[in-house]
């Protein structure tokens, strides 16, 4: 599939919402999902064959968005950003434990190996099966497990050395 | 503390990927039967589904960005908000409906978002989102000049009310995205759909003709003179 400039622009428009609703869900942070958005459509207008050979649309822009949204928590700027979570103007306290432990997460993700980060995002954020996490990171369930494993490991440690 | 426990939870049964590739058809027709038998009869699942169409009908209400408007030849820019059309109307939870032509003049984008407070939760609310009696809701408005700002309802009883302003008339507001007004609200027990107007406009109308004229026309009012208009519904149940 190859896509000229009114393919992207209809791309943007039937499936831009899933790149915007995970990125909100896994940044925290309503300017920097938009940016990822922006940054995934505006790479496309630049690169269109990136999504040449895609079986599942929805599949790509997971991975595009999982990669970006990675890439902005391991940006030191953006990281500095998200210790100051805002969850919204009409409650700033409600967050409360659970907010505080997602902002730990995203900073741990921006720790993580890529695989790793990416599996944790997968299976937690997005209730994806090990079966479909391996598809997307094409691999095997037991490599999934693996990775899962060993993220709940640095976890644990992270916890500890708090 | 477990992994799974700090991350915000994904509570349907069928993952986000496979309610995304049902929803945009990539899945074969007898799994596409599956999940849809599932779905309706599945609550978790339905409500993930509602949320995910929300984001849906929110994104495709915005303006296309620059550098995807530049390319298209049969696209008119509109003015002064177009990259900032994407990022400010990033706060739109409530979108409205694009079809009322006269709601917008040429070139402005004002928005409208809304917060919910659920027990210790707090979400951004979509269109067609479903709250609950008791929820705590604040709103904040986008506008790319000053504006007078107020935000009426229309409670499923067919009573107009004023969320925003305290006062009698429009409030200013100063240009900016998502600034926060300052009073909040508790929702009550009337159950059903809420119909919300959110009033921009360039001078400090009277808002209780307005009020008023909410009530007996069921929500379809016109809007005042020189006010830009941003409508959606909530649900409460």
């Amino acid at each position: 599939m190859i896509l000229d400039a009114a393919g992207i622009a209809a791309l943007y428009r039937s499936h831009g919402h899933v790149v915007l609703r995970r990125a909100r869900g896994l940044l925290g942070s309503e300017a920097d999902a938009q940016e990822v958005l922006q940054e995934i459509f505006t790479a496309l207008v630049k690169a269109p064959d990136a999504v040449r050979s895609v079986g599942s649309m929805v599949g790509w822009l997971y991975q595009a968005t999982t990669h970006h949204c990675l890439n902005h928590l391991r940006r030191a700027r953006t990281s500095a950003r998200v210790l100051q979570l805002h969850v919204g103007p009409a409650t700033p306290s409600a967050g409360g434990s659970r907010g505080e432990a997602a902002s730990e997460v995203r900073r741990l993700l921006a720790l993580l190996p890529d695989d790793v980060a990416t599996a944790v995002v997968y299976h937690h954020l997005d209730g994806m099966s090990h079966a479909e996490v391996a598809e997307l990171l094409g691999c095997s369930r037991r490599q999934v497990g693996y990775l899962l494993e060993r993220a709940q490991g640095l976890w644990n440690r992270a916890e500890q050395s708090a | 503390m477990n992994l799974e426990l700090a991350l915000p939870p994904w509570t349907a049964c069928l993952s986000a990927l496979r309610l995304d590739r049902w929803m945009m058809g990539e899945l074969e027709p007898a799994d596409a039967e599956t999940v849809r038998v599932h779905v309706t009869a599945c609550a978790g699942c339905s409500t993930a589904l509602a949320g995910m169409r929300g984001v849906r009908e929110e994104l495709r209400s915005l303006p296309l960005p620059l550098a995807l408007l530049s390319r298209r030849a049969s696209w008119r820019p509109r003015a002064a908000w177009g990259t900032l059309g994407l990022a400010m109307a990033a706060g739109l939870l409530l979108v409205l409906r694009p079809a009322v032509h006269t709601e917008r003049s040429k070139g402005a984008a004002p928005a409208l978002a809304m917060y919910v407070q659920h027990g210790d939760g707090v979400r951004r609310a979509g269109p067609g989102e479903e709250v609950a009696p008791g929820d705590a809701v604040r709103f904040a408005v986008s506008t790319p000049v000053h504006a007078y700002v107020a935000v009426l309802s229309l409670d499923p009883a067919g009573r107009a009310f004023v969320y925003f302003p305290e006062g009698e008339q429009a409030a200013p507001v100063a240009p900016g995205v998502e600034v926060a007004l300052p009073l909040g609200t508790r929702l009550d027990a009337t159950l059903g759909e809420e119909r919300l107007l959110a009033l921009f406009c360039t001078s400090p109308v009277t808002l209780e003709p307005v009020r008023l004229q909410l009530e007996s026309t069921a929500g379809t009012a016109p809007l005042p003179e020189g006010c830009q208009g941003v409508r959606w519904s909530f649900v409460k149940r």
